[in-house]
């Protein structure tokens, strides 16, 4: 039941190398802004209008010179040698979605490399902070002997190494490192305030914790809150990017803004966030449901309306209501996303004044 | 597309009937407020209101968890609280505007779902449509030369697909062209259907368990023996169908309460174990078991459960008269006023001396500035400090409706020399030879919940069943695949293209699958020496997966 002090304070050691490292790594994403080639928009232009694409496809006999076609007009990113299609151009203007094409694995790397040495630097920065990160927990779940997310500083430790990794999935697939200052910039944020605000020292669980459906509850929570953590920032990217096309629609602004080309299309984030949320949603399901089997042991009774619950019941229910208004006309866009936010923003609630200000059950934030 | 689809379309939202033709008319309004109650966007306005309505169930305290908080928001909001209460808002979800919503809700959900069950069987029994003219203007598509004339062409593929149990249609005798239509993913509707009956499983389960089952609480002191009836029961929450002598029939012993702390260090004091041993039989001719109960380990009698919830410290009191008669003998518990110090507050009454005492315990007791303190948890140092009363206690009267830790001291003579400090052996001689109290030891007490809940196995299975459908939904994606072969024009072989849509591809992949289908199908090209075009999957064009009911009801 004692506390390894020699891993409790690597961990701490490792933890601000990782913020260190994320940081630079941020800084890294935002030079490629600032300074990287500019590699969307000019691109971009040539994306063959979707009619003459079906032209080409529909002579059958072309079909190898509309491939290459389609190649080249994708981003640089995907450097010549990468004779597969890559991500593909976002669309020149139509509103209509347009697919978010996985990249193939294999060539990941590769595009990562051809991204420009921003790019390179910061996602390599990036892996490096990710491991950082990933050793620091693991010694402090040495250093206490149990699962390491058992009071707030633990979980947001842990979470936002989930939403750090899930970036990574997120950059290898589709390779959207175009949104690493905004999600790693998010991370860097929360780790710090973790670091300054909530920090507690390594030590034993209450009995009430002492039990092996922490590992099972808290690690689906605190994966799924990674998972809508990265969801929450592209919904916000996605209204910004939104409210910019529509400007540009209307006439308003003219095209052209170097930040909003270079992340992906309102449309993609569109895509990329449901499937986000799709990701974390079933997580967040089993986290509910396994909470309920160890309320059951614990307290005698799977389901008790204590806040916390509570507050997990509404995020569930309006990220419920996030799927369904994707599914229904007049709530698609926008709006659904603005659902999304106030669920995410709810599962905020719940971590940071529910379980820190009400007095309930779950009271073990650890927090003075 | 052609069948799932939510059930508001603008002719839906027109109330139907002649007007005139009353009972056709209120059949029309009927069935305008059965389509309103189940379209997406009444279901959108239950789920925000659901949410809502949780929200003051967290914030207040609530009657079914906490009474006594709510007896304290009383005398603080004397004005607000009777608004609260009437309001429903100290027992929201308990409350009739709550299981409105709810209700409301599950109405819309089976509303939509059993349609859509009826729609989902329609279509496994149709086979896929015929495959579209241009299969170019697909989402996916992609075409390449083939040496075989049309119609084995598509032979070749439609075994492809076949084989990747795909559902076909060939075109029929006496329909023209060279095609094959495939479909496959029904499971996702079916998921889909699973996840929203099984919620309103759950439902059922919670209130089957409302119904039948009940939650009683016993506190006992380490020693003491009881009997699983209501009248040896503190507290006895039945179910609405439960009757208090069918209860089962098992008795239990505290034999030892074991309670250990972190010793040092910063989280000195902070409890690490604890440890209810007890004896128990299932009934009265069972043979005695022994167990401990640990707090995430309780104790399994038949179909009830026994939890350790709750603590604290009982010393033990002897009053004796001034004749020597002894009054009151008993361990006494004390309810702990500071969690972590476990400082409790109790009251020990000797109605026949006419004499009765507030104390506070600690467990471990130090003085700081004349008060008493406790430093930790455990019963290191512990003490008593007294104040006595004399007179009558009102025990015997009949209408006291004190409690057994609370003392009126209306009427009552405060003793001189109080409070009065005693460790474990002392006694405290009452001044005006009024008799004696002696401090004769600690013992411990547990509180423990005895639950039975006949709702809890199936509302986990539903959980389950929910969860596995809601994977299904989302990672299973409902698809069409066609090919069409025509003559190529140099007049030997033939163009055979592949189209593909999905309806929904929450989870991603329809790109990657379409890609590989359509490679499969022109590797059955018999020979090799011919060039093959590459196979070249398109963007997805797809105007938004939502236009069609995605996630549900």
């Amino acid at each position: 039941m004692s506390v390894n002090a020699g891993f409790a304070t690597a961990s701490t050691d490792f933890l601000i190398a990782a913020l260190l490292i994320y940081s630079l790594a941020v800084l890294a994403f935002a030079g490629d802004y600032a300074f990287g080639r500019p590699h969307r928009k000019e691109t971009a232009k040539p994306a063959v209008p979707a009619v003459a694409q079906l032209a080409t496809v529909g002579a059958g006999a072309a079909g190898a010179g509309s491939a290459a076609a389609l190649a080249e007009s994708g981003p640089v990113e995907s450097g010549p040698a990468d004779a597969g299609p890559a991500e593909p151009a976002p669309p020149a203007s139509s509103g209509g979605g347009t697919g978010l094409a996985p990249a193939r694995r294999v060539g990941a790397f590769r595009a990562i490399w051809a991204a420009g040495p921003w790019i390179r630097a910061a996602v390599g920065l990036s892996g490096l902070g990710i491991l950082a990160h990933f050793v620091a927990i693991v010694c402090r779940g040495i250093a206490v002997d149990r699962a390491p997310w058992g009071d707030m500083y633990e979980f947001v430790t842990a979470l936002t190494c989930v939403a750090a990794i899930f970036f990574g999935y997120i950059v290898v697939r589709y390779r959207a490192w175009a949104l690493g200052v905004f999600v790693m910039g998010a991370v860097v944020v929360a780790l710090g305030l973790a670091e300054t605000l909530i920090y507690t020292a390594a030590g034993p669980l209450v009995p009430a914790l002492q039990s092996y459906w922490l590992s099972i509850h808290v690690t689906a929570m605190t994966l799924s809150t990674g998972i809508f953590f990265v969801a929450a920032v592209l919904g916000i990217l996605y209204l910004v990017s939104e409210r910019y096309r529509k400007r540009v629609a209307a006439g308003k602004i003219q095209s052209g803004n170097g930040l909003i080309d270079r992340i992906p299309s309102a449309a993609q984030l569109d895509k990329l966030t449901y499937r986000t949320v799709v990701f974390g949603f079933p997580i967040w399901t089993f986290g509910v449901i396994a909470g309920a089997i160890w309320a059951d042991q614990a307290w005698g009774r799977y389901w008790g309306w204590d806040p916390v619950e509570t507050w997990a019941f509404i995020t569930w229910v309006i990220y419920a209501a996030y799927l369904h208004a994707r599914a229904t006309a007049g709530w698609r866009g926008a709006r659904a996303h603005y659902i999304q936010l106030l669920a995410f923003a709810t599962l905020m609630v719940n971590i940071f004044v529910i379980q820190i200000f009400i007095t309930g059950m779950h009271s073990y934030a650890g927090v003075n | 597309m052609t069948d799932v689809r939510t059930p508001q379309s603008p002719a839906d939202t027109a109330p139907g009937g002649p007007a005139g033709e009353s009972p056709a008319a209120s059949a029309g309004w009927l069935r305008w407020a059965w389509r309103q109650l189940t379209s997406m966007r009444t279901a959108l306005v239950l789920l925000f209101l659901l949410a809502l309505g949780a929200i003051p169930g967290s914030l207040l305290p609530q009657q079914g968890t906490d009474p006594g908080s709510v007896d304290q928001y009383y005398v603080s909001h004397p004005d607000l609280a009777p608004w609260i209460n009437r309001l429903g808002l100290f027992n929201v979800f308990a409350a009739p505007w709550f299981a409105a919503i709810y209700l409301l809700l599950f109405a819309s959900l089976v509303g939509c779902v059993v349609p859509r069950t009826f729609r989902l069987v329609g279509s496994a029994r149709t086979p896929p449509p015929r495959a579209p003219r241009n299969l170019a203007r697909l989402p996916h598509s992609s075409s390449y030369s083939s040496a075989l004339p049309p119609a084995a062409a598509v032979d070749n593929a439609a075994a492809v697909l076949g084989g990747q149990r795909f559902r076909l249609r060939r075109p029929a005798a006496d329909e023209p062209g060279y095609w094959v239509s495939a479909e496959k993913g029904y499971l996702r509707e079916c998921g889909n259907l699973l996840f929203h009956l099984s919620l309103l499983g759950v439902l059922l389960s919670i209130a089957a368990g409302g119904l039948f089952g009940y939650k009683a609480d016993k506190l006992l002191v380490e020693g003491q023996t009881f009997a699983n009836t209501v009248s040896a029961l503190n507290e006895f929450h039945p179910g609405r169908l439960v009757s208090g002598d069918s209860l089962a029939p098992f008795t239990l012993t505290l034999n030892k309460f074991t309670a250990s702390y972190v010793e040092s260090g910063e989280s000195a004091g902070q409890p690490s174990n604890f440890n209810a041993n007890v004896t128990y039989a299932a009934s009265s001719g069972a043979t005695p078991r022994s167990y401990n109960i640990r707090i995430n380990d309780p104790l399994a009698v038949d179909s009830l459960k026994v939890y350790l919830i709750g603590h604290g410290y009982a010393p033990e009191f002897k009053v004796t008269e001034a004749n020597g008669t002894v009054a009151y003998e008993e361990a006494t518990p004390f309810i702990p006023a500071n969690t972590s110090s476990l400082l409790s507050d109790g009251v020990v009454k000797a109605p026949d001396a006419s004499l009765g005492f507030e104390g506070v315990f600690v467990p471990t007791a130090i003085e700081v500035e004349g008060t008493l303190e406790s430093i930790f948890p455990a019963a290191n140092n512990p003490a008593v400090s007294l104040i006595g009363y004399s007179g009558n206690l009102g025990m015997n009267s009949g209408v006291s409706d004190q409690t057994v830790y609370q003392l009126d001291t209306n009427g009552l003579t405060e003793i001189s020399g109080s409070p009065h400090l005693l460790s474990p052996g002392q006694s405290w001689k009452l001044p005006g030879d009024k008799g004696s109290i002696e401090f004769v030891g600690v013992k411990q007490w547990v509180s423990l919940a005895i639950t039975y809940d006949p709702g809890q196995v199936p509302a986990l299975v539903c959980g389950i069943l929910a969860l596995a459908g809601l994977l299904l939904s989302f990672f299973v994606r409902r698809r069409r695949v066609f090919v069409r072969a025509v003559p190529a024009a140099s007049g030997t072989g033939s163009v055979v293209t592949v189209g593909g849509l999905t309806r929904s591809d929450a989870s991603g992949g329809f790109e990657e699958e379409f890609a590989d289908l359509a490679a499969q199908i022109a590797e059955t090209e018999p020979d090799p020496g011919q060039p093959q075009e590459p196979i070249k999957p398109e963007p997805d064009h797809t105007p938004e997966p939502g236009s069609h009911s995605e996630p549900g009801a």
